[in-house]
């Protein structure tokens, strides 16, 4: 098959994910600085808020949004060897996204976009602000449509048979995608647009919090799935194995889609806008989406498992000694599940519904979001990138060294960046907030942990500058060319027929329904039932 | 090391990963303690927010 054409599609995507990806890292690194106190000329809030918003939005949005895309682009390219589908199509939803991001760039930059990359009014925006972050959303929806009409068109020509497991975790990203931004998108359009524009004169926060909760949790799941798919269709076969079960990674993904949605008032336990009982119910549910994690770890590590003792690996668990360590696929999802056990704890302590009180709103909970995003889920976008660089520009990778030393300073910078963070948080110190001197005994007992998270993020920083030159290296300076096709992983038996269940997503775009329905629908209508007042503009 | 025969290949396919539910079982048993230490260890004497 030639495929210039998606390759072509894929790296735009990915170039514009990892541009956003250095600039916000960069960020990243002044707000430590400024936040910490010890270098008073750097301090400014207005500054700090304007790069703590842009940084979020780079990274959570831009770097996620057009990685996912790229990468769904090439792997629905590549296991169900055709075309994309309407390429025309793809590219314009490409520019749309981009547009969008350009669009938002301006109040972010300009400081009239300050709002912590969230959605909570009265605190609003610049109204292009929303229409750009509503354009990314629109763009990203052409992806979603095409990655369903192909897989779909594929069943039609391929009647009974698995669809590629790759494209299976693609689809069900996709359709996690439209039923999650659903409730940001509702959020935007029929209350921050109209409120920032001054058509409406107040705004009901907490309807306006209760769509964002719907959003705010699968989200995350978004950004992961590529992960995820990385570990299941990539590292048993860069292990030099196979796939331990094809049919427990689909029940995975489904299972992720369907429980990540009806989550999300585990972000709202402290509001009053919502009951006990609702925050109950999704304190439950996000109980049950820790499920497939566990499923997912258990396959991807019985695949390695499998892969090890294939090469001589020997014991209860010395043949963890047998892997390729060199390989960075396999280096990488080593330090991505080390991440995601303890990312995954932490998330534990936040879902849980009274001792969320210790940590809510504290530095545990970026300590938190940034380990398993930051950590567990960006490692293997490195990875996935290492892999797939070569195939798609036909240089060989610039230095697999140079790689494996950035996958380990990506992993100790954010090993030093988010431990302290995790304390910090039990400490007592909050989260959003431009500085944490106060010249007060408390607060000077947070210094040590301070200068420790800026070490972490030059850490970082440097590991992100080595990624991108390895990247600008292969495509542009490399003279060692490289041919080969993405190798996807299989079961020693290959799959050859699988209920309906497993290998459609029909059924559960239905019981998705009813517990969305379930979840949300009082939740949400109560606000059109009683008397609100609603509150007026405050911020920008 | 010498190449495995498709014998020896599928035994080890085929046997149960020991290593996996061993690390499952350590990570799930650091999870329950960890979580414990954490509530009545750190949020309970804490006490009550006055």
């Amino acid at each position: 098959m030639n495929d210039t054409a998606v390759k072509k599609l894929a790296l735009s995507n990915f170039w514009v994910a990892f541009i956003a990806f250095i600039l916000a890292c960069f960020m990243g690194e002044y707000q430590v600085l400024e936040r910490s106190g010890l270098f008073p000329p750097l301090e400014s809030a207005q500054v700090y808020f304007a790069s703590v918003s842009t940084h979020g939005v780079l990274m959570a949005y831009v770097l996620t949004t057009f990685f996912i895309m790229g990468f769904g682009y090439y792997t629905a390219a590549t296991s169900l060897k055709r075309p994309i589908w309407n390429i025309k199509l793809a590219w314009i939803g490409f520019a749309v996204t981009l547009f969008g991001v350009v669009l938002a760039a301006i109040p972010l930059l300009t400081g009239r976009a300050s709002v912590l990359y969230t959605f909570y009014p009265p605190l609003h925006a610049h109204y292009i602000f929303y229409i750009g972050a509503a354009l990314l959303v629109v763009g990203s929806w052409v992806w979603c449509f095409i990655m369903i009409v192909m897989m779909n068109q594929w069943k039609k020509d391929n009647s009974g048979k698995p669809v590629p497991l790759a494209m299976f975790a693609t689809v069900a990203n996709a359709l996690l995608w439209l039923w999650t931004s659903a409730g940001v998108a509702m959020e935007v359009v029929f209350q921050l647009i109209p409120f920032t524009l001054g058509w409406i004169d107040t705004i009901d926060p907490g309807l306006a919090r209760t769509l964002f909760a719907w959003t705010l949790h699968p989200i995350v799941y978004f950004w992961l799935i590529p992960a995820y798919t990385a570990f299941y269709v990539f590292v048993p076969k860069q292990a030099g194995g196979y796939l331990f079960s094809d049919e427990m990674a689909r029940a995975a993904f489904i299972v992720l889609v369907v429980f990540s949605l009806p989550i999300g008032f585990h972000h709202l336990y402290m509001d009053p806008e919502q009951a006990a009982g609702w925050k109950l119910l999704h304190g439950f549910g996000t109980f049950v989406v820790t499920l497939p994690t566990f499923i997912t770890g258990f396959t991807v590590i019985a695949s390695m498992e499998i892969a090890a003792r294939l090469r001589g690996g020997k014991g209860l668990l010395s043949w963890i000694g047998s892997l390729p360590w060199t390989n960075p696929m396999v280096l990488a999802i080593i330090l991505s599940l080390l991440m995601l056990i303890f990312g995954g704890f932490g998330g534990i302590v936040n879902a849980s519904y009274a001792m969320n009180a210790m940590i809510h709103n504290t530095a545990w909970v970026p300590g938190h979001f940034h380990l398993i995003f930051a950590g567990t889920t960006v490692i293997m976008y490195f990875a996935i990138a290492y892999y797939l660089w070569p195939i798609m520009t036909g240089k060989a990778l610039f230095s697999k060294k140079m790689a494996l030393v950035q996958l380990w300073t990506w992993f100790i910078g954010m090993s030093i960046l988010t431990t302290p963070w995790h304390i910090l948080g039990l400490l007592g110190q909050p989260r959003r907030i431009s500085s944490v001197e106060y010249n007060s005994i408390l607060t000077l007992s947070w210094e040590p942990y301070e200068f420790a998270m800026i070490v972490g993020g030059l850490v970082l920083l440097g590991s992100a500058c080595v990624f991108i030159y390895i990247l600008v290296m292969t495509q542009f300076k490399a003279t060692k060319s490289f041919s080969g096709e993405v190798e996807y992983a299989s079961t020693y038996h290959p799959v050859k027929d699988l209920p309906e269940f497993l290998n459609s997503f029909s059924l559960w775009n239905k019981v998705i329904a009813g517990l969305m329905a379930l979840s949300f629908a009082i939740p949400i209508l109560q606000f059109f039932f009683m008397d609100t007042h609603g509150s007026s503009p405050w911020g920008y | 090391m010498k190449p495995l025969d498709e014998e020896q290949k599928k035994k080890i396919i085929e046997s149960p990963p020991v290593g996996t539910w061993t690390l499952m079982l350590v990570v799930g048993l650091g999870f329950v303690v960890g979580w414990l230490f954490l509530y009545y260890g750190v949020f309970l004497p804490r006490g009550a927010i006055n």
